[in-house]
């Protein structure tokens, strides 16, 4: 297994459907992203991945640490998770900023956090926790709530802001969900971007919304939107060529078309020299 | 640890049940803690992700129950799902281990009670789901068995792999799970008097298989399956002409049937 311990470019998200295809043909990109879940149980899941890590770089992408919930962590999924990433040496390791479960019963969907001081507190110490547990540095990617809740005293980015900065974490910037939450809830996309510590922003998520009667929906069953292509190259002049990953999860495409999308993101990666 | 915010506790609660369990009492009382937008107004939101919740569970069922879906039909599928999930919340972070409940709710479902054989095709796909994605299984520990003295063998309780699955049914479940599987070109008939069947579900490395043992092998099985020690075994089946287990044990052991054993307090257990 070739030792990595930095990714470049515009890698794809990781899905079964494409396993067959990865080992056969063996196509160029720089890294694919693989979602933890699917492979805690080990089995042929696991299998295909530490094949397929055999000759790429990988990430792991997680949905059930729920950073935010009320619930103890959940130490059965948090070994599972570490067994994971002790075996195949991922680049970097993922979760949400959201809450999947609630009195021991999941939503197995993320929910929105209230932003306020004392949930930042809450937050950025489960994540001390998690990374303490892990004994690396996590990613944690912001989500599109559909709901907000009344009592935040922040915005999303400052509380984001604040949560890398007292839970010493990296970010997985999720360009399209900063779209669609814009859109939504009616605010700039740029005052987002423009509070984030650029030196925190480790990866860059682009997916397809869907439009429904009133307003976006985020079902990364799409091609990357306009929109959202215009508002990358807008995140990748403030912050460089971050590594970027192209997210597709319901109706996938062949792998062509995910490959289509990983060039022309990386097209815009080209015309950005790193940030030193 | 760290203890989570009161209002973080009673929010998640009231969430919770506004969405997966569609409370009309607890969607009341979000719906004040909660900011509406021009685009987006509370009850969008509340549906987006009441949709959102219901889809990826049913989606789940599908998923682990395909054969199932086929025979009943995709929307017929969707609908049934749906009262299941109302029923059956999700306790874990993984959507694998969501759906173990169905095969019982299909037995009492009365809209499927014409086809009586229902309930067996689906316990027969959440083992096939449950074995495909279990962990690996590694082989007997052949070193330490031999280091067992002669002596103590009948006090030897041999086991068979941690993922595999005796199943019985009354109906010929397993030609109803082939010649429904996607990539099948069978469209034979099934007589569902044919006769009952004893199945075995194991996974040869990473091949998940339906065996059909024949009577003498199902009985050693059934014998292993209930943990009794070697000695025991061979004393029941002493009488039967069919069973040869000392020519049997070193075949199954080969095949991957035989993974582990114990001895008293001593774990070989490869599980």
């Amino acid at each position: 297994m070739v030792s990595m311990t930095r990714i470049q470019g515009a890698g794809i998200g990781l899905r079964s459907q494409h396993y067959a295809h990865i080992l056969t043909h063996q196509p160029a990109i720089p890294w694919l992203e693989a979602l933890s879940d699917n492979y805690l149980g080990g089995g042929l899941p696991l299998y295909h991945l530490e094949q397929i890590r055999a000759q790429y770089p990988i990430t792991l992408h997680g949905v059930s640490l729920s950073l935010g919930s009320a619930d103890p962590l959940n130490m059965d999924y948090l070994t599972q998770l570490k067994q994971l990433a002790d075996r195949i040496e991922p680049v970097h390791v993922s979760d949400h900023l959201a809450w999947v479960s609630v009195n021991g019963h999941y939503f197995n969907d993320l929910a929105p956090l209230p932003y306020t001081a004392s949930v930042l507190h809450y937050v950025a110490d489960r994540i001390l926790q998690v990374q303490d547990f892990l004994g690396r540095r996590i990613l944690i990617e912001n989500l599109s709530p559909y709901l907000q809740f009344r009592h935040n005293s922040l915005t999303e980015w400052q509380f984001l802001a604040a949560l890398l900065d007292e839970a010493d974490c990296h970010l997985l910037l999720d360009i399209n969900n900063v779209f669609v939450n814009a859109t939504n809830h009616g605010f700039d996309p740029l005052d987002y971007l423009k509070v984030l510590p650029i030196d925190r922003i480790k990866e860059i998520h682009l997916a397809g919304y869907e439009e429904q009667d009133h307003f976006l929906f985020d079902t990364h069953g799409y091609p990357v939107q306009p929109g959202v292509w215009e508002l990358y190259q807008q995140a990748l002049q403030r912050f460089g060529p971050v590594p970027t990953l192209i997210e597709w999860d319901t109706d996938i495409p062949s792998f062509d078309v995910l490959m289509a999308e990983a060039q022309q993101a990386d097209t815009y990666l080209c015309q950005h020299h790193p940030q030193n | 640890m760290s203890t989570p915010p009161p209002e973080l506790s009673e929010l998640q609660k009231l969430f919770y049940a506004a969405i997966a369990t569609k409370d009309a009492n607890s969607i009341q009382q979000l719906q004040p803690q909660m900011h509406s937008t021009e685009h987006l107004s509370f009850e969008r939101g509340l549906s987006a992700y009441q949709g959102s919740v219901v889809g990826k569970l049913s989606r789940a069922l599908e998923d682990i129950y395909p054969v199932c879906c086929r025979l009943v039909g995709a929307q017929f599928f969707t609908a049934m799902a749906r009262q299941y999930i109302r029923r059956h919340p999700s306790q874990s972070p993984d959507l694998g281990d969501y759906g173990e409940q169905l095969p019982t709710f299909l037995a009492q479902f009365e809209p499927t009670a014409s086809l009586p054989y229902l309930p067996d095709v689906a316990r027969l796909e959440w083992h096939w789901h449950r074995i495909f994605n279990s962990a690996d299984q590694p082989g007997l520990d052949l070193v330490a068995l031999g280091q067992v003295p002669p002596g103590r063998w009948p006090e030897l309780v041999l086991q068979l792999p941690d993922n595999s699955v005796l199943m019985t049914s009354p109906y010929p479940v397993h030609r109803i799970w082939q010649v429904n599987q996607a990539d099948t070109s069978s469209t034979g008939t099934i007589d569902l008097n044919e006769g009952g069947v004893n199945l075995f579900l194991w996974r040869d490395q990473y091949e998940t298989r339906i065996d059909l043992p024949n009577a003498a092998e199902w009985q050693l099985l059934q014998a292993f399956a209930s943990g009794a020690p070697f000695g025991e075994i061979c004393a029941q089946l002493e009488h039967n002409d069919g069973i040869d287990v000392t020519a049997l044990l070193p075949i199954w052991v080969q095949r991957g049937w035989i993974t582990g054993f114990t001895l008293g307090w001593d774990e070989h257990s490869s599980g």
